[in-house]
């Protein structure tokens, strides 16, 4: 055994036990996940390889495209000439492997309609590939390792015949072993059935599992949506069917849930009687810049609040859920989203961005760009007030917020707290009672931090209060580099973790609190708030924070 | 309105006639029509800044004998000049108005015809030189003193103005963040010091002080404010021939003393009974400077201004409280005093005791002074009396350390040598209410440690039926959440939290949600006595003690103090410069407590 071997045989011991623990603990003695047969091997088939295969990686044959290499992983991404692919899926990919994070022998293919080489495609993965910033040493060594690593097919979407060829090559390089393949849909949405038909009746893992990742959008209402669903699952079972919502990785999401239960000093102030509101925020400062195709057939509520929005308002508000499985969670999740009452138009405020010059630059509004209809209606901005009918929730008001071309680029969750009953120090905050309530913030992007605003004494002789932060800013406790969400989310398809992905019933729940007020929207043709480019959006959206007894909390003067 | 007093002291510009209270101050008025009261003369902060103005409420102190029930009246009561003028403070609350300009001036009519005269008697000790006349000093130099002041230094040495000035020049400093002006600002300051030779028994000598008192005061009301700075055994002549030949005609006479109070519950009110009869109890302002530190000020407002904390602050959630002090230096030559007394009086009893009631205390009615301590004195009576067997007492011994020596308590040359003083002490505390039932309080308190310190924990118990159990593995100590007010040195507020580390495992870390003052807040923190001085000068009593709760603090250390005498226990010897005897751990571990300072995860 060489250097290189026990370098990788060290560090990815404790990892994977600590993966593995975990492993244990989300999916251990769960029905759904004992019954799936062919996720059942998934963790102990990829265990077991790890420890077989670690001799014959210094050996590794990687010259020939056809050559037998005995890969246990197959991950195929389909539309591998896509952007996302390119500036998403193969880094987080590379970040995998760079961290050691894969299973020994998996391949990486490119599936798309271009013509290529396997060359071209690795030189253009190349461009996109970085190292993480803390350990930069054999960046170059893993780069060219995982480039050899990967391959390039080239084939229609819908054509049976080229995915069996891809199946072939899958083939050749597996050696008849054991292979789990991992499909990620990075093409839009109306060829997801074709492929999923192709890849599932021709490509599929003969003794392994076979997984398939989709992202966004699942449908553009309850109807679409079912109905994208039902026609997966004539290919595909509930739990081979992967869907991404990409912010569910972020880093400060998944630490939401750790904030929430496993510190004691939250637990009691989970709740209506010490929560006012809660907002969740996304901003984008840039628009659609030329590519507003996509975006205007869906518009900003089902872009950023179906989905992203509402999935942390479900994960903030759930009840504690019996363990941290998947199926536990997402059942906590149905619930909450359950619970909510349906959407009034008029808690609902839509904007839509318009040029705006700036000292001396002039930023194009959103019916400017040639990719959108000149008369669009399309939000890009929207705000509404959400309400979740349930014993821990009732008459708090859940405000939600996204928008393009705002002033700044973030997301962040934000939790208000009530006011001090009876106050001795009330005096001291003058009449503005909205500065005096304590606040939590869970910045997720950028500069992921978490805080908490009190209200403390000013140093000095007088008796002056002040709103200062108790803070943790991940960057100045954790220097080192946060993974991408990408990353997460594509090791738990692989692991066969499904906490961070979406189920049908979720799916549904989350579209029947939107359909009926997005159809609204559409038949009586509102039209949105036009506020300019570069702004703090809509003003549409104090309105309708004050009507809920609310202040935004990115708006203050603080800010 | 920040060139009048940019920092947030409570400016003092103006001074309200006391002994002619005006029937404008309106329902102000009911304290004044005690002797020593003082109404509140911090009404021009509403022209400074309002904000900075939060105990204006706090200026109706001696409430509790005229208008408990009305303490909402008495909150409300900015002291202006009128009722209506309340409302208008607060449309106006960002803006300063010509209105409030107007009453400044008006008020300086008043400021011309009031003085205070600060008496420092022993001012040649280590006490007036390092802490008094410089907290006078920067008092001054941020305009919170009156404009009529006149300092005068009282000892038996014979010196001169000048010499007196010379000294004090010595010890003086401007604050680190405005330094212009300060040489001048000196200058001035040591103008108003005089110096008074005198013996503290001598009534002639205090008579001759009256009379240089009024010709400073020259006709104006004359408040006079009397700081014993000397031994305890000499308090009673010093107040005695203070208020007897040198008490205020016609304004109010205070005089702040320091501890020692006695030695225990008998002494403590062998000396309040001697006080009483020269002085009333609202004369008396009993000091302890640690209720006067920036962070102990905070814990109230933490406490009651968010409503994080409210829930919290219960059995229900708080698995212990710990208050802890530490010193990393020994008596070095002082330990005369000391070894009369031991760290249990020293730092206990007083100190740590008092910031254990505030902690624990129930929300009071209001944050007047009464309604506060009314609500320490019945934490102290709650408390269950302090036994033996939850007690663990140490004292240092010497300790050679790359090369150097120190020496323990017995070498030093002051002290008995075969002394068995507590140099350190840990104990055991309950409150036998409903909110602390079963709560240990754990304090510790100790000299020549390895560190100094002054802090207070609070330590949460364990997530009940944490998802992420196994996460911790076995150490479920550092599973809990911890609350830690860093009192001194380097202030600081912290919060320890589980989180994740940022990463694709489920590794959960202990990191901390916090303040550090120093971040924050720029400017110096003021000394404790300053705020003492000032708010004796104001006659705000909040921060000092009332007779009957040191009654109450001594009836809980009395028994304790003297089995250990009568026991001759032998302390727990632990080498100069250490983390303190052992035995303070077991102490701890009898209630399934950790100490929070001593763990593996130090902070910062």
């Amino acid at each position: 055994m060489d250097s290189s071997c026990s370098l990788w045989n060290s560090c990815i011991q404790p990892r994977n036990n600590a993966r593995n623990n975990f492993q244990l603990k989300c999916s251990n003695g769960h029905p759904l996940n004992a019954v799936s047969s062919n996720d059942g091997v998934a963790g102990s088939s990829l265990a077991k390889e790890d420890s077989k295969t670690q001799q014959t990686e210094a050996s590794f044959p990687l010259s020939d495209a056809s050559e037998c290499i005995g890969s246990n992983l197959s991950i195929t991404v389909v539309g591998a000439s896509g952007d996302l692919a390119k500036k998403k899926i193969f880094p987080a990919l590379f970040a995998l492997y760079y961290e050691d994070w894969l299973p020994e022998n998996f391949i990486v293919y490119g599936y798309a309609r271009t013509k290529m080489t396997d060359e071209e495609l690795r030189n253009m993965i190349s461009r996109t590939l970085t190292c993480r910033i803390d350990k930069r040493e054999n960046c170059e060594d893993k780069m060219d390792q995982f480039l050899k690593r990967c391959f390039y097919h080239s084939g229609l979407y819908n054509s049976e015949d080229d995915f069996s060829d891809l199946d072939s090559k899958l083939k050749a390089k597996e050696c008849g072993k054991d292979s789990n393949r991992l499909f990620y849909l990075s093409i839009p949405p109306n060829i997801f059935v074709d492929v999923v038909k192709c890849a599932s009746l021709k490509a599929s893992s003969r003794n392994g599992w076979t997984r398939v990742i989709v992202e966004k959008p699942f449908g553009r209402d309850s109807e679409s949506s079912r109905d994208l669903t039902r026609r997966l699952k004539q290919y595909l079972t509930e739990e081979q069917i992967f869907r991404i919502d990409h912010y569910l990785g972020k880093e400060l999401v998944e630490n939401l849930s750790v904030l929430r239960f496993s510190n004691l000093v939250f637990e009691p102030l989970w709740c209506r009687n010490y929560i006012r509101n809660v907002q969740l925020i996304f901003s984008e400062d840039f628009g659609t810049e030329g590519r507003g195709g996509y975006f205007d057939n869906y518009g900003i509520i089902r872009d950023i609040m179906q989905n992203h929005l509402l999935q942390i308002l479900a994960l903030f508000a759930m009840e504690t859920p019996v363990s941290l499985d998947a199926e536990d969670i997402r059942n906590e999740k149905v619930k909450v989203l359950r619970s909510m009452r349906q959407i009034q138009l008029e808690d609902v405020v839509v904007g839509q961005y318009k040029g705006h010059n700036k000292s001396g630059k002039s930023y194009p509004g959103y019916t400017d760009d040639p990719t959108v209809p000149k008369d669009s209606l399309t939000p890009t901005f929207a705000a509404a007030a959400l309400f979740i009918d349930n014993a821990r929730w009732d008459g708090v008001p859940f405000l939600m917020k996204a928008g393009k071309a705002l002033h700044t680029r973030r997301a962040e969750i934000r939790v208000q707290f009530r006011h001090v009953p009876g106050n001795l120090y009330k005096r001291n905050f003058g009449t503005d009672l909205d500065k005096t309530t304590n606040e939590l913030v869970l910045r997720v992007q950028p500069d992921e931090a978490i805080y908490l605003k009190i209200n403390n004494k000013v140093p000095g002789l007088g008796m002056r209060l002040d709103r200062s932060d108790l803070n943790l800013l991940f960057r100045s406790r954790y220097p080192r580099e946060i993974p991408d969400a990408y990353e997460r989310l594509l090791l738990d398809a692989i692991e066969g973790e499904r906490r961070l992905f979406i189920r049908s019933d979720e799916l549904d729940a989350a579209w029947s609190l939107f359909t009926p007020l997005l159809k609204e929207i559409e038949n009586k043709k509102i039209a949105p708030e036009l506020y300019p480019y570069g702004s703090r959006g809509p003003v549409g959206a104090h309105y309708l924070a004050a009507k809920h007894n609310v202040r935004w909390g990115d708006l203050g003067i603080e800010e | 309105m920040a060139t009048f007093c940019s920092t947030n002291c409570r400016s003092y510009h103006s001074l309200q006639p006391v002994s002619s209270p005006s029937s404008k101050l309106g329902h102000v008025l009911q304290h004044v029509t005690l002797s020593s009261s003082s109404a509140s003369k911090r009404f021009l902060a509403a022209k400074v800044s309002l904000k900075s103005q939060p105990d204006s409420n706090q200026v109706a102190v001696h409430t509790h004998q005229h208008e408990q029930s009305d303490g909402a009246a008495t909150v409300a009561a900015v002291p202006v000049d009128n009722d209506t003028t309340q409302k208008r403070l607060k449309a106006e609350l960002l803006s300063v108005t010509s209105e409030e300009e107007s009453r400044a001036e008006a008020s300086s009519d008043k400021d011309e015809n009031e003085s205070v005269s600060i008496t420092v008697v022993g001012a040649s000790g280590d006490l007036a030189k390092k802490k008094i006349f410089p907290a006078l000093f920067a008092l001054y130099y941020e305009d919170c003193l009156p404009k009529h002041f006149t300092i005068f230094g009282y000892a038996r040495s014979k010196m001169t103005d000048a010499e007196l000035r010379n000294m004090v020049s010595k010890t003086l400093t401007c604050r680190i963040d405005k330094r212009e002006n300060c040489g001048e600002k000196m200058e001035e300051f040591l103008k108003r010091c005089f110096y008074h030779s005198g013996q503290y028994d001598s009534q002639e000598n205090f008579a001759a002080l009256d009379k240089k008192l009024k010709e400073h005061e020259n006709g104006r009301t004359s408040n006079r404010l009397f700081y014993l700075s000397i031994p305890p055994n000499i308090f009673i002549d010093a107040v005695k021939c203070a208020s007897s030949s040198a008490s205020s005609g016609n304004g109010w006479t205070r005089v702040i003393v320091e501890k020692p109070f006695g030695r225990d519950s008998e002494s403590s009110a062998a000396l309040t009974k001697s006080l009483k009869q020269y002085l009333h109890e609202d004369q008396i302002f009993r000091i302890d400077h640690y209720l006067g530190k920036e962070l102990v000020e905070n814990l109230s407002v933490l406490r009651f201004s968010n409503l994080i904390f409210e829930p919290l602050w219960t059995r229900q959630y708080i698995r212990n409280v710990q208050l802890i002090f530490s010193e990393d230096f020994g008596t070095e030559g002082r330990g005369g005093y000391f070894d009369n007394y031991g760290i249990i009086r020293d730092i206990m009893q007083n100190h740590l005791l008092q910031i254990l009631a505030l902690f624990a205390m129930e929300t009071p009615v209001s944050l007047d002074a009464e309604d506060i301590r009314n609500e320490k004195v019945k934490v102290l009576r709650s408390m269950r009396p302090l036994e033996l067997g939850n007690m663990v007492i140490g004292q240092y011994k010497s300790h050679t350390k790359g090369g150097v020596t120190y020496p323990g308590y017995t070498d030093d040359k002051t002290v008995p040598k075969g002394s068995l003083t507590p140099t350190f002490a840990a104990a055991a505390l309950f409150i036998d209410n409903a909110r602390w039932d079963g709560v240990p309080f754990l304090m510790k308190a100790g000299k020549a440690l390895h560190k100094k310190g002054a802090e207070i924990r609070v330590q949460f118990r364990h997530v009940p039926g944490n998802l992420y159990n196994r996460n911790f593995g076995t150490d479920l100590d550092r599973a809990t959440n911890e609350l830690v007010i860093r009192v001194q040195p380097d202030e600081a507020i912290y919060l320890k939290i589980n989180n994740k580390v940022p990463g694709l495992g489920m590794k959960l870390d202990r990191s901390h949600l916090n303040l550090h003052y120093a971040a924050r807040y720029s400017k110096e923190i003021p000394d404790a006595y300053e705020r003492l001085l000032l708010d004796a000068i104001e006659g705000e009593r909040r921060l000092f003690i009332r007779s009957d709760e040191l009654d109450a603090a001594w009836s809980l250390f009395t028994p304790v103090l003297k089995e250990l005498e009568e026991k001759r226990v032998v302390p727990e010897y632990y080498p100069y410069g250490s983390r303190g005897p052992v035995g303070a751990h077991y102490l701890a571990a009898r209630y399934n407590v950790r100490w929070g300072d001593l763990g593996i995860d130090l902070d910062q």
